[in-house]
Parts: structure tokens; sequence; C-alpha cells
């Protein structure tokens, strides 16, 4: 009956120091298009298909890791956001949890079927990059909303 | 799904938040409950009864729409 996948409460504030600066940094650099060069190095990838070059099943292939470095923090951190417990987590609060889960996954591929229909090309590849993070956030704005409300509840 | 946990809390003379602490809970999920808002799992329903030394249908009872 205790099993819930949650992560113990106290890593909901590391997931918010990831969190917020991964998000920032994150939205700069694709607004601005920023790859230093530095991250500019040889990695091993799977199922390879260079836009000018070849296709292999596995190999080395030179990529700047900036988009990467910060696509994995933004999971990290928005998954440790979303799926920390809270404090006082009980039954009514996971009960906000599933709710505020199912309203992101409707909004999330709302706005996505919305994508299909209006949203081509190279516009469409923007959703898509998008999209793979909206859930969770989605998510986290409802949830934090909802428990915000929750709390404020007097006495009576 | 009705419930007596208002009438059952001051019969024992405790608050919200006492009634949380010993269940424990949330005051806003005793407060939720008492205003219908949230049926409790039968875990919580069972809690209850214990804490109130009652029977668990003494607090709560099916009203006909829980039927539908």
């Amino acid at each position: 009956m205790k099993l819930n996948y949650l992560f113990p409460s106290k890593y909901k504030k590391i997931g918010w120091i990831i969190f917020y600066p991964t998000l920032i940094f994150g939205l700069i650099t694709v607004i601005f298009d920023i790859e230093p060069e530095f991250l500019d190095v040889n990695v091993f990838g799977v199922f390879i298909d260079e836009i000018i070059g070849e296709k292999k099943l596995i190999g080395i292939i030179n990529n700047n890791i900036l988009n990467e470095i910060l696509g994995l923090l933004m999971i990290i951190g928005s998954i440790l956001v979303a799926f920390s417990k809270e404090v006082d987590e009980d039954e009514f609060i996971s009960k906000i949890r599933l709710e505020s889960l199912v309203w992101a996954t409707y909004m999330n591929f709302g706005i996505l079927f919305l994508a299909f229909i209006f949203v081509y090309d190279l516009s469409f590849l923007w959703v898509m990059i998008f999209n793979m993070f909206t859930i969770l956030i989605f998510f986290i704005i409802r949830f934090n909303w909802q428990i915000r409300k929750f709390r404020k509840i007097e006495e009576i | 799904m009705k419930n007596t946990i208002k009438v059952e809390r001051a019969k024992n003379n405790i608050t919200q938040a006492k009634l949380a602490e010993l269940a424990n809970v949330t005051r806003q999920t005793i407060n939720a409950m008492e205003l219908g808002k949230y049926a409790p799992s039968t875990i919580l329903s069972l809690k209850l009864a214990s804490i109130f030394k009652v029977d668990i249908s003494e607090i709560f009872t099916l009203e006909e729409s829980d039927w539908d």
C-alpha cells in the first residue's frame, strides 16, 4: 500500500535548484543558438544518420553536447520537482497529484494535436522540442497551484 | 457518501488539526472530508473509526447517488 513511485520530499528542493537555471539557460541557448566550441566533442552514438554524411548503426560522431547536457538536466530537474513527495503527502494530495497529471497530459497532447494541424516543417520541429518537456512543466505548474490553493483552506 | 466526522469530532472535542495529526493526514484532508468533497480510502476510514472508537458504518453512510 505504501508503494507510490515518488522521491523523498527533500529532493524537491534539489529539483528546483536544477530546474530553474536549466530552464532559463536552456531558453537562452535555444533563442540565441549558442554552441560554444569547447563543447564540440566526439561522442558515441547509435542509429547515426547525419545530414551530410553516412548512415551507421553505431559509431563515433562529432557533436556539440550543450543541448544534451541541458536536456538531461531538464529531465532530472523536472522529474525531481514533479515527483518528490510533499512534506505532508497524504491520500488527498495524491489525488491532486493524479488529477494534475491527467490535466497536464490533456494540455500537452491538446497542444500537439493543434500543432499537427497548423504547424509545418521546421516550426513543427520546434514544437516537438518543446513538447518533450512541457508535459512535466504543465504538471508542475498545475500541481503546485492546486497545492497552494489546498493549503489556504481555513479551519472551520 | 455522507459522513459524521464533524459530529464525532465535536463529541470527542478535538480540532481538525488534532484529528489530522492522529490519522496522519493533512488538516485540509479532514476539512475536505467533512465538506463531502473527498471520499477517504478504506484505510483512512478505518483509522477514523478506530480513533473515534465507533463502528465504521456509524461514521460513513452511502447515499443514493453513490449507486449511479
